[in-house]
């Protein structure tokens, strides 16, 4: 079991400093007494800004709970999260969700736009919600390169799912947050429409510098990222730097997956 | 599939118990009606029907000739145990603690205990003479003495002196605040001059129907041209004839009764559709593992069944203990509302269980038509919102046009016709028609208003007008259950409005004189003065009169009436016109007895002087001309006659008796007849029939607030991943909140402010049916009362959100990816 990090809130341990997001000693524990699960048992972990990270790890290791608590969705049992210097653990529910909306982007593998709302509206939603006007130049270039010009008028229900995923990147994108969360948004895709989807989420990263953390169990998704964390039973397991599919293969093999 | 059912039945309990909610308060709201209804019946007979309703028999003389002889035929009839007849004569009585003597009406008491239906607040009935009981209203109590001044039929005068043995309690009766009554017995009443009656009061032998009892007294009396009634009839003749337009107001219940049920059926049918529409993957589902479109529509009825069934048996006991309550708190507050104990018909519950049962099997069917049309694969696939423009849409706008039309054209000819029973039908279909086209045309005026709260209201408006237009069936579900509520409300209190004024219009012209004080002879010429400086008389006019000469040479009574002075003091000029300079009002009796028609001249001649005026007819005894033609024709003209009006804030009572005191002491026989009272209590017979149709209609209201809850309970349930989207994106709690408080009130506005809209007409068109053929209609829009249901409905809309509004606001983020 990892030391946890001793750390006095709001000072930063120099070797994490620059980080997007961090977490320490991060646990979370579903139920109590014999049948508690422990989702997390102690992650200590850092993502570079400008990075594009994949979590990985075998079904039921604790990644959509790890992304979860970083990206304040759900509310850790101990440890802290950094977004940037804010530390999330300490914010109330409507600091955290100011947070999410100015500072965060989602992109969930299933059901991610309002069914009422089209697609444009569905994009400018974030913003929206911050009382912001999103730069129309930023707005046209981002979907430019999600390629949604002639889609801005239609409804989720109208657009094929690699469509509705290019939708909730661009929303993702728009408010040019912190960090972009993705939890496998290439779940519900055919190939070609996935490998479209992970394209351009490396191509905002490396184009505009924005930083991505992805939860996937797919091998050639993570092969997109530069870096992989692996993750087992609720604890690190490892990572792997410029994964090939064929390398991030054999880590996870060596977790027994 | 029955094991489905039932697994159905109990893995839903909690959402079944929201939609039969609805059903258990539809059924009770009908149910309370209909008990309240006959409650409030009961009650009225049993006040003004009282001397009746314990009794077999009741005879009445056809032609005015008495009927004493016949007691003594009729007491021998083997199936009759008791007659008694009802002697009854006017007195004057100096009431204790009063300066002048008063005009009172008495009455004998029966022999035979069977027939004595006088209730007695205190002491007992009088059993010898020189004993009397008297009403509360002569504020008499037992053991005091007064004298009494009766007058034979030759018109002999003869004092006496009475004792008072007991105090009767009228009950509900609305003469009771007339004029005060007294009770003594047969003996007594014929010492006093009492006429021979015209009416016996039958008891039967212990086991004799009331109908055989009937029969053998109408043989016995075939001889003779009377009429032989069961006590009952004869109650409900008495309550009828006091109410007068008994007619309209079975009819104005028989209104409400159908529109409640229609009601009750909507709000039902609306739950269940969207409760069936919010299962719809789950009904795929079970498609998909390989039920058939019959299995699947069987199971959805035998759940509405099962559910309508228990929730009507719910429903009727809390009718009736809704109307036990209702009844109860009226005869706590001592109200003057005809309600007291409580009738249950049989009818109620049978109707209560037939309603509940039936409306949800038919609200049943079309969702589940339509359940049974589910794709296997919509289990697959996120739920697309309505689209607006389904088959099932157009086919519910020609439906719906269909219904409205000839609804609308039906109910104009039943305005024109002044026939309820031609708009009542039109009214049902063309509001069915509403509530169908109300799918299609309230999204849009939702939207309409929408822009405006998305300029009011920030990100939460605008989502929320989004929200309430580009899920058209959302809105116009959750609208039409307010719609229909606000629309039943406004109609009963436009047409209640209507009804009132029209009402009051009838009274004042019935009874345009609040008091009429008459002398024996002349009126010393300084009681007119005196009267008017009354405190609470506003007021007065006085009549002369004289006999002169008519058209066909006989001596004819007639008055002169000031015009000046008369205007200020009538109510109404409907039925007693006031004579112009030339003109003469004549009795009805003229016309067959003088044969002048309207307009035509007429001729009165006194000594050597006549006077020839214009003929017009009104409710007056006798020929009234303008004073000063009076004063020409007849010089010897003196005053005998005062009219009175009264404030309307006055204490009516206590004036009529100050009255009376002055009248009586400068003329002993002064005789003053009150109709403010009477008026007084015709109108409050009204206000307390507005008032049980008020309470009857705050239960709609409740129903339809429910459908409103239910269906933002409902749709936030349905909503819960597109909630934990919108706060993963960064909604807080309270703009959540914000959002669907500005959803309910947009739609909650615009169903009021289209309710009230159609409610004014619908009442408007129900008084015009109903009350057209009773003479002159007012029309009153009671624009209070309206803004404030506006103002009610969307504020309950509000507050009908807020629960659903807690609910989501707890929705966590992670709902939008957990499913
Ligand atoms: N709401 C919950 N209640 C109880 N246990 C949960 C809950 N959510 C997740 N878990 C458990 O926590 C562990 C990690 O889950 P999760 O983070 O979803 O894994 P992954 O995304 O890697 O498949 C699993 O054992 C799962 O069963
Ligand atoms: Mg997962």
């Amino acid at each position: 079991m990892p030391v946890p990090v001793m750390t006095v809130p709001g000072e930063q341990p120099a070797s994490l400093s620059g980080a997007a997001v961090r977490a320490a000693g991060l646990r979370k524990t579903y139920g109590g007494g014999e049948t508690a699960v422990h989702a997390l048992a102690g992650v200590d972990v850092a993502f570079a800004r400008g990075g594009f990270t994949a979590i990985m790890g075998p079904s039921g290791s604790g990644k959509s709970t790890l992304m979860h608590c970083l990206a304040g969705l759900d509310a850790a049992t101990a440890g802290q999260v950094w977004l940037g210097d804010t530390e999330l653990t300490s914010l109330r529910d409507d600091q955290l969700t100011g947070l999410r909306r100015q500072r965060i982007g989602f992109v969930f593998q299933a059901f991610n736009l309002l069914p009422v709302l089209p697609a444009r509206d569905n994009i400018v939603l974030p913003m929206q919600l911050a009382g912001q006007r999103p730069d129309p130049a930023w707005f046209d270039d981002v979907v430019a390169r999600l390629g949604l010009r002639e889609r801005l008028g239609h409804r989720p229900h109208e657009l094929s799912g690699g469509q509705q995923q290019r939708v909730a990147i661009a929303r993702a994108l728009l408010p040019r947050p912190d960090v972009v969360f993705a939890d496998e948004p290439t779940g519900n895709l055919d190939s070609r429409s996935g490998a479209e989807v992970l394209g351009l989420l490396r191509s905002s990263v490396k184009e505009t510098g924005q930083t991505v953390v992805m939860v996937t169990h797919d091998p050639s998704a993570a092969a997109y990222a530069d870096r992989v964390v692996l993750l087992a039973d609720g604890r690190l397991a490892g990572e792997l730097t410029d994964p090939t599919a064929a390398s991030v293969l054999d880590a996870l093999r060596g977790l027994g997956a | 599939m029955r094991a489905v059912t039932l697994a159905s039945i109990r893995a839903h309990l909690p959402r079944l118990i929201a939609s039969a909610l609805a059903i258990v308060i539809a059924v009770g709201f009908v149910v309370a009606t209909l008990v309240l209804n006959q409650t409030s019946r009961a009650t009225v007979l049993d006040a003004v029907g009282a001397p009746y309703v314990g009794v077999d028999a009741v005879v009445t003389s056809d032609d005015g000739s008495g009927l004493a002889d016949e007691l003594d035929r009729v007491a021998a009839l083997d199936g009759v145990a008791a007659v008694d007849t009802t002697w009854e004569t006017g007195v004057q009585a100096l009431l204790p603690g009063r300066t002048g003597q008063q005009y009172l009406l008495a009455e004998s008491v029966a022999d035979a205990p069977a027939l004595r239906w006088q209730s007695l607040a205190d002491g007992e009935l009088p059993d010898a003479p020189g004993e009397i009981a008297v009403s509360e209203r002569t504020g008499a109590t037992v053991g005091d003495r007064f004298p009494v001044t009766s007058f034979a039929p030759d018109g002999t005068e003869r004092d006496s002196s009475v004792t008072v043995t007991g105090v009767v309690d009228l009950g509900g009766d609305p003469t009771a605040g007339i004029y005060g009554r007294l009770w003594g017995t047969a003996e007594q009443l014929r010492a006093w001059g009492a006429v021979d009656p015209v009416e016996l009061r039958v008891a039967g032998v212990e086991g004799v129907p009331a109908g055989d009892v009937v029969q053998q007294v109408a043989a016995a009396l075939a001889d003779r041209q009377v009429a032989v009634r069961t006590g009952t009839e004869q109650a409900e003749e008495a309550a009828a004839q006091l109410t007068g337009d008994t007619m309209a107001l079975t009819a104005v219940l028989l209104v409400f009764a159908t529109v409640a049920v229609l009601v009750a059926g909507l709000v039902i049918a609306n739950t269940f559709a969207v409760l069936l529409a919010q299962r719809t993957r789950e009904l795929a589902l079970l498609r998909c593992v390989g039920a058939t479109a019959r299995q699947v529509r069987r199971s959805v009825l035998g759940e509405a069944a099962l559910t309508g069934l228990a929730a009507s048996a719910v429903g009727v006991l809390a009718g009736i203990g809704l109307a036990a309550a209702v009844s109860a708190v009226a005869e706590a507050a001592d109200s003057p509302v005809p309600l007291s104990g409580l009738s249950v018909p049989w009818i109620a519950v049978a109707a209560g269980l037939a309603v509940g049962t039936a409306t949800t099997l038919l609200a049943a069917l079309a969702p589940a038509r339509a359940a049974t049309k589910v794709a296997p694969l919509a289990a697959l696939r996120p739920a697309d919102p309505a689209p607006l423009r389904s088959r099932g849409g157009a086919l519910r706008l020609v439906l719906g046009l269909l219904l409205l039309v000839p609804g609308v054209l039906l109910m104009g000819v039943g305005v024109a016709l002044a026939d309820v029973l031609v708009a009542l039908p039109g009214g049902a279909l063309s509001f069915l028609g509403v509530v169908l086209l109300a799918q299609r045309a309230v999204p849009p005026v939702v939207g309409a208003v929408g822009r405006l709260a998305a300029r009011l209201g920030g990100v939460p408006g605008r989502l929320a007008a989004g929200n309430a237009t580009r899920n058209p069936r959302r809105t116009a579900a959750t609208a039409t259950a307010l719609l229909i509520g606000v629309t039943l409300t406004t109609a009963m209190v436009v047409g209640a409005a209507s009804t009132r004024a029209t009402a009051q219009a009838g009274l004042a012209a019935q009874y345009p004189t609040d008091v009429i004080v008459q002398g024996d002879g002349s009126v010393p010429a300084s009681l007119p003065g005196r009267l008017a400086a009354v405190d609470g008389v506003v007021a007065a006019s006085s009549l002369t009169a004289a006999t002169v000469t008519g058209p066909d040479g006989q001596e004819t009574g007639v008055s002169g009436l000031d015009a000046a002075t008369a205007a200020p003091v009538l109510r109404s000029t409907g039925d007693v016109p006031i004579p112009a300079a030339g003109e003469v009002v004549l009795p009805w009796w003229a016309d067959s007895s003088w044969g002048i028609p309207a307009g035509g001249p007429v001729t009165f001649t006194a000594g050597d002087r006549t006077a020839t005026l214009t003929a017009l007819y009104g409710d007056v005894e006798r020929p009234t001309l303008p004073v000063a033609e009076l004063a020409r024709l007849a010089p010897e003209a003196a005053v005998d006659t005062v009219w009175l009006r009264l404030a309307d804030d006055a204490d009516h009572t206590d004036v009529i008796d100050e009255v009376t005191d002055v009248a009586t002491a400068a003329m002993p026989f002064a005789f003053v007849t009150g109709l403010a009272s009477e008026r007084a209590a015709i109108d409050s017979v009204l206000d307390v029939l507005l008032l049980v149709v008020t309470g009857l209609l705050g239960v709609a209201v409740v129903i339809a607030l429910i459908g409103v809850g239910n269906t933002l309970a409902l749709s936030v349930v349905e909503r819960r991943q597109e909630n934990g989207l919108l706060r993963a994106l960064g909604l807080t709690r309270g703009q959540l909140r914000g959002l669907l408080a500005w959803e309910s009130a947009l739609v909650a506005g615009v169903a009021a402010v289209l309710g009230v809209l159609l409610g004014s007409f619908y009442g408007l068109v129900g008084v015009a049916s109903v009350l057209g053929s009773y003479g002159e209609l007012v029309l009153s829009m009671p624009w209070l009362q309206v803004g404030a249901i506006v103002l009610v409905a969307t504020v309950a809309g509000l507050l009908a959100s807020v629960l659903p509004a807690r609910r989501a606001a707890r929705t966590p983020p992670v709902a939008a990816i957990a499913g």
